[in-house]
């Protein structure tokens, strides 16, 4: 074999040596054997340039370094495939940590709130957007709570003025809805609610509130349970237990306090529910005849409940925080929580 | 309202425990909170309504226990007559305003000793959360606590003119109340006067002067029925709330006050050797009606949602002593206990039979549904954005929507329309707040301090102003800030802080995933708490519906934040009309698009809207996209100058671009920017 073959061989066997992966294969495959650049294309180009004599023996030798180049390429080719194919070549640490997007997060009152207002578009109700700053008519007038009425000492109230105020409560909705729409009604608002009460782990003089109202012909007690049925066991489990305790509000006539099955003990009793596997969790009623007659429903012909339910109560429970402060202390060891 | 289980006993047979007394009474709206254990008695801590005052008392709980477990009431026993003849001892009430005090019961006792009472009275008294003072003061109290009632016991001897006038107060009245503080009366409030002046204010509390004292011998009893409303303007006014205040505000009984006050006669007689010496004067001039009510069985059925038996409804509301008659079939016209000031409508009978029914025995059903749900338009913005921003790393606050005095003057918003409360829980929340940029650098000092330096928070929420007609305006924001990393320290990419593009990248976000493009980005005028050289405006056509930027170096100074931090306030409320723009599809293309490189060099000042500007002016319709995807400054590049490098794309929807079109369109483009902005094409 020339000399300048035996070269081209070891050559071709030192870099074949070389080849980890496809890219390198291909790289060795193409400075042998490309076509018009490849090193036996050029060695062929050489044999023109040789003494007659010479040339079969180089050709042939030329040849022989070819067919074996592409012999041993292609068996490569089969088993860089094969190992491609069995992943062996993966040498990357997967154990590093991934690309640390940031996730943020919903406060938990905001997503319960959207929550709720999901809950209760999916059963028939209008949400209502309210404001905040309320008149004394809509929150306690029209609401069957006439100025000096004792029920107004439990909600103790930021005023702006005489008629202007913080709205203690959402229940306003039963007006607003009655007074704009005619009986079917489903009514729904939930938002802020501010009483003037100083902060402690129980009472924050700014909290949040979900109202419901639903007026029409035929509506008993016994609806009322159904639908607060389907709402608790929506938003906290579809195994909890409900109960209906009579209660007071002076905007409804019967009035009920409504309890769940205590979340933490099953209804077996711990601290949480005070031993008494029950917890309060909102207050509801029939619609009060006056209430109804002053928003001009016609209350021997419709009748209506309604409940309202505080949400910072819910994420209280639901999750165990402990003091409803650090719902509005935002801080970030909190909220990455939810 | 605490009332001794051992107590209780004396007027109904209680075999229940107490805990199991504590859950029944709860489940027929006596809530019980706590059962603790007394001297020798257990204490059911009763939360009982306003609107049953007729509770507050040990009968009051034993009548309804007697009605739940159906058993026989023992009252105390009933005295036939508080009369002498003739009086030992004259007296004289007049009553001048009858329409606050509709009823006003006295007698005159004498032969008193003022002592101790009794072991067992104190021991009572002390269940029911009492300090014990002397025998005629602990009387009346127990009486209270026993029946309800509110009675007031004077010091004859003290009374000027031996006389007792109700009359309301003149302008300018002073009195010392028994807690010892001088109180000014004003010309609503309802006294008791002798025959010169206040002793008492009614229904409220006694005066200083006439109080029981030790060598007190004759006592003038007071049982009266006073108006709620009267009490309760007077309580309030004075900001004085008693155990007599607090029932009469309710509503007392009317009918009461003679049993009432023959039961303290009877216990002074037997505990403090006292004698009737002046006859009972019942000054009543007008009989009050028991409320009347009717009562149909079909209502009650149709509220509650069960049938009714009418054997049911009788024999509920007689054990609570309702007096029934019926008035046709299945109606009744029903008198109510005067003690139930509670009762008005057939929806309050109602409630009375469901509690005796059972809250827990009504069925639970579902009304049809006859409307079509309707989610607020608010929310679903307010949903949108918070998706976006919680995808894109930022966490959800919540602050309070009060605002400090100093916010107005840190951040200079809305001083002029600010709007605060005329009681205010502290001095800090006066203001309901105008922006929510303040809570929110507020908040992300507060992570400072637990060692955080890359904060990430939003805010949606209200914020609040004056209206120009004085009427509040309420308006939704979108508050963002942002600073510290851009990401966490991780081993990808090397540390990027939070700077102005990523917030503006986090408005374009936002605006692409409400579907709102009619918004741009702009400079912005001065912003008092923005940084001059960082601030931006977002607007739709001209009008300005957000702001961008970092915080001035002024509040960041102020607040030793030590670090850029950038915010956002987005009026979203405004945007609500513009968002969600309609989707219209537009097929895919059945072409290749080309994309070609442009790197230029420009005056640094020259601001990249102008140069998007200049390329959209030439209308080349094949040109799809300009995206900056390069900035360049340094070597190379002649100082005062940078370089941009242009990624243009290309696009024909008809047919495939060739390469020498291509480059026609980018030769025009760089032929434009020449000669507009001297833009020199960047050599390698
Ligand atoms: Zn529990």
């Amino acid at each position: 074999m020339p000399r300048s073959i035996e070269e081209l061989k070891e050559r071709f066997e030192r870099e074949f040596a070389s080849i980890s992966g496809m890219e390198a294969w291909k790289s060795v495959r193409d400075t042998f054997l490309a076509r018009d650049s490849g090193i036996i294309t050029a060695e062929m180009k050489k044999l023109r340039e040789l003494p007659k004599e010479e040339r079969p023996a180089f050709g042939q030798a030329i040849n022989r370094l070819r067919s074996t180049i592409e012999n041993r390429l292609q068996e490569r080719h089969d088993e860089l495939k094969k190992a491609a194919l069995a992943g062996l070549q993966s040498r990357l640490d997967v154990t590093r940590p991934g690309f640390p997007y940031a996730l943020g997060s919903a406060h938990p009152i905001k997503r319960l709130q959207a929550e709720i207002e999901r809950i209760f578009v999916n059963l028939g109700f209008e949400v209502f957007d309210l404001t905040e700053i309320e008149g004394d008519y809509y929150n306690f007038e029209a609401l069957n709570m006439p100025r000096n009425h004792p029920a107004r000492d439990a909600q103790d109230t930021f005023y702006f003025d005489d008629t202007l105020l913080l709205r203690t409560h959402c229940t306003s909705v039963d007006v607003h809805a009655m007074e704009g729409r005619k009986p079917p009604i489903r009514a729904v608002t939930t938002g802020k609610v501010y009483r003037r009460d100083p902060f402690d782990a129980t009472h924050s003089p700014m909290f949040y509130q979900v109202d419901v109202v639903v007026i029409d012909e035929g509506i008993t007690m016994g609806d009322m349970k159904g639908m607060l049925e389907v709402f608790l066991k929506q938003l906290f489990h579809p195994g909890i237990k409900m109960r209906l305790r009579p209660g007071f509000f002076p905007f409804v006539e019967p009035g009920a306090e409504v309890d769940i099955s205590c979340i933490f003990c099953n209804g077996a009793g711990c601290p949480t529910c005070k031993h008494s596997g029950w917890i309060e969790i909102l207050g509801a009623g029939m619609c009060h005849p006056k209430v109804l007659r002053m928003s001009g429903i016609d209350d021997s012909r419709y009748s209506g409940f309604a409940w309202g339910m505080g949400i910072d109560r819910v994420p209280m429970l639901k999750y165990g925080v402990e003091d409803i402060r650090l719902l509005f202390d935002n801080d970030l060891r909190f909220l990455e929580q939810f | 309202m605490k009332i001794s289980t051992e107590w209780l006993g004396e007027y109904v047979e209680i075999r229940e425990s107490p805990q199991k007394l504590k859950d029944d009474l709860s489940m027929i709206g006596l809530l019980v909170e706590a059962v603790e254990e007394g001297e020798s008695t257990s204490v059911l801590e009763v939360e009982v309504t306003s609107n049953r005052p007729d509770c507050l008392s040990h009968i009051g709980v034993a009548r309804e226990v007697a009605a739940l477990y159906r058993r026989p009431l023992r009252h105390p026993e009933k005295r036939e007559t508080l009369r002498i003849e003739p009086d030992r001892i004259p007296y004289a009430i007049e009553v001048r305003d009858a329409g606050l005090c509709p009823r006003y019961t006295a007698l005159v006792m004498d032969g008193i000793r003022v002592g101790e009472s009794p072991g067992w009275m104190q021991k009572r008294l002390r269940a029911a959360g009492m300090r014990p003072l002397n025998n005629i003061v602990d009387i009346t109290n127990y009486v209270l606590l026993e029946m309800g009632h509110p009675l007031h016991a004077f010091d004859y001897d003290i009374l000027r003119g031996g006389k007792i006038v109700v009359s309301k107060a003149r302008q300018g009245d002073r009195m010392a109340t028994l807690d010892g503080i001088r109180r000014e009366l004003d010309a609503e409030m309802l006294l008791i006067n002798d025959a010169e002046g206040p002793v008492a204010i009614a229904g409220v509390m006694g005066g200083l002067e006439s109080e029981i004292s030790p060598t007190t011998t004759r006592v003038l009893l007071e049982s009266a029925y006073f108006r709620p409303d009267s009490i309760r303007r007077t309580s309030k006014k004075l900001g004085l709330s008693t155990e007599s205040s607090y029932r009469f505000e309710r509503g007392a009984d009317w009918d009461i006050t003679v049993a009432a006050l023959a039961r303290v006669c009877r216990l002074v007689e037997d505990l403090a050797g006292g004698r009737i010496a002046g006859s009972m004067r019942d000054v009543y001039p007008k009989t009050m009606e028991p409320v009347r009510i009717s009562l149909r069985k079909q209502s009650a059925a149709a509220l509650i949602g069960v049938p009714m038996e009418r054997e049911f409804i009788e024999s509920t509301l007689c054990r609570l002593n309702f007096r029934l008659e019926e008035s046709g079939p299945d109606s009744w016209n029903v008198t109510c206990p005067t003690y139930r000031a509670d009762m008005e409508l057939e929806a309050d009978l109602i409630e009375e039979i469901a509690r005796f029914y059972g809250y827990q025995n009504i069925p639970a059903t579902l009304p049809p549904n006859r409307n079509m749900g309707r989610p607020s338009p608010v929310s679903r913005l307010e949903n949108a954005l918070r998706d976006i921003l919680v995808g894109l790393g930022f966490h959800e606050a919540v602050n309070l929507s009060f605002a400090d005095e100093s916010d107005a003057e840190e951040f200079g918003t809305g001083q002029d329309e600010r709007i605060g409360v005329r009681n205010p829980l502290t001095e800090d929340m006066k203001y309901m707040r105008t922006d929510l940029a303040p809570g929110l650098v507020r908040a992300a000092k507060r992570n400072f301090n637990y060692g955080r330096r890359t904060v990430r928070l939003f805010e949606i929420g209200k914020v609040y102003r004056a209206g120009p007609d004085g009427i509040p305006e309420e308006r939704n924001i979108l508050g963002i800030l942002g600073t510290g990393g851009f990401t966490e320290r991780n081993w990808k990419l090397p540390d990027a802080g939070f700077d102005f593009f990523h917030m503006k990248g986090v408005l374009e976000t936002l605006l692409e995933g409400i579907r709102l493009r009619r918004c741009a980005i702009e400079p912005a005028g001065a912003v008092r708490w923005l940084n001059p050289a960082e601030a931006a405006a977002l607007k739709i056509e001209d009008a300005t519906c957000g702001l961008m930027g970092s915080l001035s170096a002024a509040l960041e100074e102020k607040y030793k934040l030590r670090q850029p931090v950038y915010l956002a306030e987005i009026e979203f409320g405004a945007l609500s009309g513009n968002a969600f723009e309609e989707i219209h599809f537009r097929s895919l293309p059945k072409y290749p698009f080309a994309e070609r490189d442009l790197s230029i060099v420009v005056g640094r000042d020259l601001a990249w809207r102008k140069i998007q500007t200049c390329i959209a002016d030439l209308d080349i319709a094949e040109l799809a996209s300009v995206a900056l995807v390069d900035i360049y400054e340094g070597k190379k590049i002649p100082s005062g100058k940078l370089s941009m490098t242009l990624r243009l794309t290309f696009r024909d929807r008809e047919k495939t671009l060739t390469v020498d079109r291509v480059q026609d369109f980018v030769d025009t483009v760089l032929s434009s920017l020449h000669k507009t902005y001297g833009a020199e094409l960047r050599s390698l």
